[in-house]
């Protein structure tokens, strides 16, 4: 049975699947669906949803229309969350893999800058990191790679451990292989299978933690994200609380999302290294 | 001058906080062209000196002279370089290969690690190798895991002898293929030695196969040498106690003689 | 001469890569109570297949047809130690059923039932419910794995509890299947761990399997297998991850504890010369048939098939023809 088949007959991974789905078909037509500024002025302040069809889910507190603001944000919560992730898993991959290849020195030192991030919380790293630096997309998302990458580095540690002692290692070795290309040759692609089973908690996360430094308003200014979205319809919680609860429902849904989707690749592959 | 000269050599593993040697002041000598063989019980240390011997592991004292010169002064790119004349065949062919490996990447490697073929040239001379161990040239882009436990020995010894060395180590290298494939892979190991005029320094803990192909045997219990000469002598007539043990160990086919 | 097992028609398959896989293809054969049976083969020959099969030990993704009748009387265990053994009455075999057991594996007593094809799969279908309800009316006796079907598996590192004492290993089986409390249960393991001349006993029960050498594993495996007092012990390629020495002192314990406890020997290997200093009778197995049956003498020195021959030809002994000879030593 192809992968493929397989993951479609998980039904939380199809869940899943759809979801992320639908994400990234909001993320692709923003600028088709809402041309333009989705920070202009649409219509009037603080219009509920479901009142005005060409405003479908109403405007917030300065009139700005809501529905193309949720389409923009999925944008930056899904370019924030990869890329963040990416960084983290590739940040971690090499580190893991040089520690437990090198042996000695080299492990000592990396593993214990690796203890140096990890005892501190990552959220503070990255509030710290954006304060000092300055809020723009790319930033963010080295802030948030910076307190996620030593998960990764040590699960990428421990299988490279296991993974230098094996013969095909000792024959790369015999041939005269360079050690640097043993390591991300033969070692690195065999040690990877644990550390991207980790992909999908790191993606939910970072985009938890996009949404939190932008709701404390440490966010890119000239984008839209759902955490600046939260933040802003705080203000009139009382009076228009749907400004909050949109916005917070898709995040919810997209952290589901990458949450049952990972989880299915993951199964799936499983399955077929356990067959084979 | 022998190929290989090894001279006291000794390694020590700790268990348990006190050292235990694994190899203890073992020498020996291997001259071009020629078969020695490594034959004792497990933990007797043959694996060990396989491994001191091609460096994969170093020895706490000893000397190994490989070629005329000191192959344990060879450091980094020196020491890689050099390891073109000195190869290995893995007992179990399927954990010496990257699981990922192709065979035509396994037998890329050495041509590339050591400059012996240009890229355009690479195909070629891969077809050409799996044609010298008996093996279809249209295997060259299957998956290592696709094939069959000989054809991986072969393609294994395929990848040992592509950069042409003087001195193979085939560590347990037939034993844990099927009998009727043994003896294909035995056949072929000898013509490569007669036209190449490769050493092997085999390692067996099969008395019958030892025998039956090497010149010389070296005897191992504990580490240390118990007893060498002429394989045929040695096995026929064991003197040292665990030559006797080994012998009367082995399996014994008593047939009808026909 | 008395049957111990009747194999009929067994056929298993299973799928790899989408593809369907057949590991043993009709199989038919008998084990005769007490005897050794060597079953001999190279890889991907079904060998193991066959022994997981008789042990009611394959997994549930493989899907095997035919069946395998027992014929264990009553007063088969008299020949073995009363202490060890349980006894098999009939209303303990009637119960036998809602315990864990193969499919495939079917009691008779002697009498004739209906040939039925039982698959692991089909067991689950509900079509089934019928013809197995009915089925278990003939249930007399059902061998149990690990109370009358003693196994011993060629992987060491994995057949033993890491993290749990020699001991109580083996004390477990001996309570799970003699009903013991745990102070005899100890009691015999340390009995059973003399019986297989384990080196210091008692520090032995207290041991952790990484402890132990792996001819002492060996063993202590073995010493497992047997506590429940089984009277089948099937060896599968128990000696393979052994060196020769060992192997030939753990082949010297199975013949003895075979010949003390009167239990029949399945002894499954790729090693046909260890397979004839052992066997009363040789099995040859090649892609999944069984090719050639006899006595070790019939099959060594009087070989059918050519394949047989082949094997045997290929066995390299201490008196076998230097193949160096054809090459020489080089100058």
């Amino acid at each position: 049975m192809s992968p493929l088949r397989r993951f479609l007959r998980t039904p939380e991974a199809v869940a899943g699947a759809i979801l992320l789905g639908a994400l990234a078909a909001m993320a692709l037509s923003a600028s088709l669906l809402f041309p333009g500024d989705p920070q202009a002025i649409a219509g009037p302040a603080l219009l509920p949803p479901f009142q005005d069809w060409s405003l479908p889910l109403g405007t917030d507190r300065l009139g700005r229309d809501v529905l193309a603001e949720l389409f923009h944000g999925a944008r930056t919560s899904l370019a924030v969350g990869l890329a963040a992730a990416a960084a983290a898993l590739a940040i971690g991959a090499v580190v893991g893999t040089l520690a437990g290849f090198a042996d000695g020195l080299v492990d000592e030192v990396l593993m214990r800058v690796t203890d140096a991030f990890q005892t501190v919380p990552s959220f503070l790293l990255a509030l710290a990191f954006v304060s000092v630096v300055g809020p723009s997309l790319g930033i963010v998302v080295i802030a948030i790679a910076l307190g996620t990458w030593t998960g990764p580095a040590r699960v990428a540690r421990a299988e490279v451990l296991s993974i230098r002692e094996r013969d095909y290692v000792a024959n790369a070795r015999a041939i005269g292989m360079h050690p640097l290309e043993i390591a991300f040759r033969e070692v690195l692609p065999n040690a990877l299978p644990p550390v991207l089973a980790m992909s999908s908690v790191i993606v939910a996360a970072a985009i938890l933690t996009e949404a939190a430094l932008s709701f404390l308003g440490l966010g890119d200014p000239n984008r839209v994200t759902w955490g600046g979205m939260i933040a802003e319809g705080r203000t009139v919680l009382r009076t228009a609380p749907f400004l909050s609860i949109v916005p917070g429902i898709a995040l919810v849904l997209t952290v589901l999302g990458v949450y049952l989707a990972g989880e299915g690749i993951v199964e799936t592959t499983a399955v077929k290294r356990g067959l084979s | 001058m022998s190929l290989l000269a090894v001279s006291n050599l000794t390694k020590n593993y700790r268990r348990t906080g006190k050292p235990v040697a694994a190899v203890d002041d073992v020498s020996f000598t291997i001259e071009p062209g020629e078969t020695l063989a490594l034959a004792g019980p497990s933990g007797s240390g043959k694996s060990t000196i396989a491994r001191l011997v091609l460096r994969l592991i170093e020895p706490d004292a000893g000397r190994i002279e490989f070629e005329g010169s000191d192959f344990l002064v060879l450091r980094g790119a020196a020491l890689r370089a050099r390891r073109a004349r000195l190869q290995m065949v893995f007992q179990d062919p399927l954990a010496a290969f990257n699981p990922r490996a192709t065979v035509a990447r396994v037998l890329d490697d050495p041509l590339r690690i050591h400059g012996i073929a240009s890229r355009a040239e690479r195909p070629r001379r891969i077809a050409a190798l799996l044609e010298r161990v008996g093996l279809a040239a249209d295997l060259a882009p299957r998956a290592i895991h696709e094939i069959s436990g000989g054809q991986r020995q072969r393609v294994a010894i395929a990848r040992a002898i592509a950069t042409k060395p003087s001195l193979i180590v085939l560590d347990e290298a037939v034993s844990a293929l099927d009998v009727s494939v043994r003896g294909q892979i035995l056949d072929l190991l000898l013509d490569l030695q007669r036209q190449d005029k490769i050493a092997y320094l085999f390692i067996s803990h099969d008395l019958g196969v030892v025998r039956a192909v090497a010149h010389r045997v070296i005897l191992l219990n504990a580490g240390r040498i118990a007893e060498s000469g002429d394989a045929r002598a040695v096995i026929d007539a064991p003197r040292s106690a665990i030559g006797r043990a080994l012998v009367a160990a082995a399996p014994k086919l008593n047939r009808a003689k026909t | 001469m008395t049957g111990l097992a009747s194999i009929r028609d067994l056929t298993v398959t299973y799928r790899r890569d989408g593809r369907e896989v057949t590991a043993l293809r009709n199989i038919n054969l008998d084990v005769v109570a007490g005897e050794r049976l060597a079953i001999i083969g190279e890889s991907g020959s079904g060998k193991s297949t066959l022994a997981l099969a008789v042990a009611g030990l394959l997994p549930a993704s493989v899907r095997a047809q035919g069946h395998i009748d027992w014929f264990l009387p009553s007063n088969f265990g008299a020949k073995a130690p009363p202490s060890v053994l349980p006894d098999i009455s009939p209303a303990r075999g009637e119960i036998a059923p809602s315990s864990p057991r193969s499919p495939i594996t079917r009691g008779a007593k002697g009498e004739p039932s209906e040939k039925l094809l039982i698959s692991p799969l089909a067991g689950e279908m509900s079509g089934r419910t019928e013809g197995g309800a009915k089925d278990r009316q003939h249930f007399h006796f059902c061998p149990l794995g690990g109370r009358d079907i003693g196994f011993v598996f060629q992987d060491l590192s994995s057949s033993l509890d890491p993290v749990m004492t020699i001991g109580k290993q083996i004390a477990e089986v001996a309570r799970t299947h003699l009903g013991l409390d745990w102070p005899q249960s100890f009691a015999t393991a340390k009995t059973l761990l003399e019986r297989v001349r384990l080196p210091d006993p008692d520090a032995a029960m207290r041991a952790f399997p990484h402890q132990l050498s792996g001819g002492q594993k060996q063993r202590v495996a073995i010493a497992a297998a047997i506590a429940a007092g089984p009277k089948l012990l099937i060896a599968d390629e128990a000696t393979s991850a052994l060196d020769t020495i060992v192997q030939a002192e753990i082949v010297t314990l199975i013949r003895r504890l075979v010949v003390e406890d009167g239990m029949t020997l399945l002894f499954i290997s790729h090693d046909i010369a260890l397979a004839a200093e052992l066997a009363d009778r040789i099995a040859v197995f090649r892609h999944g048939a069984l090719i050639e049956l006899g006595t070790t003498r019939q099959v060594i020195d009087a070989p059918s098939q050519a394949y047989t021959r082949t094997l045997i030809d290929a066995h390299i002994g201490l008196d076998a023809d230097l193949l160096l000879n054809r090459s020489g030593l080089p100058a």
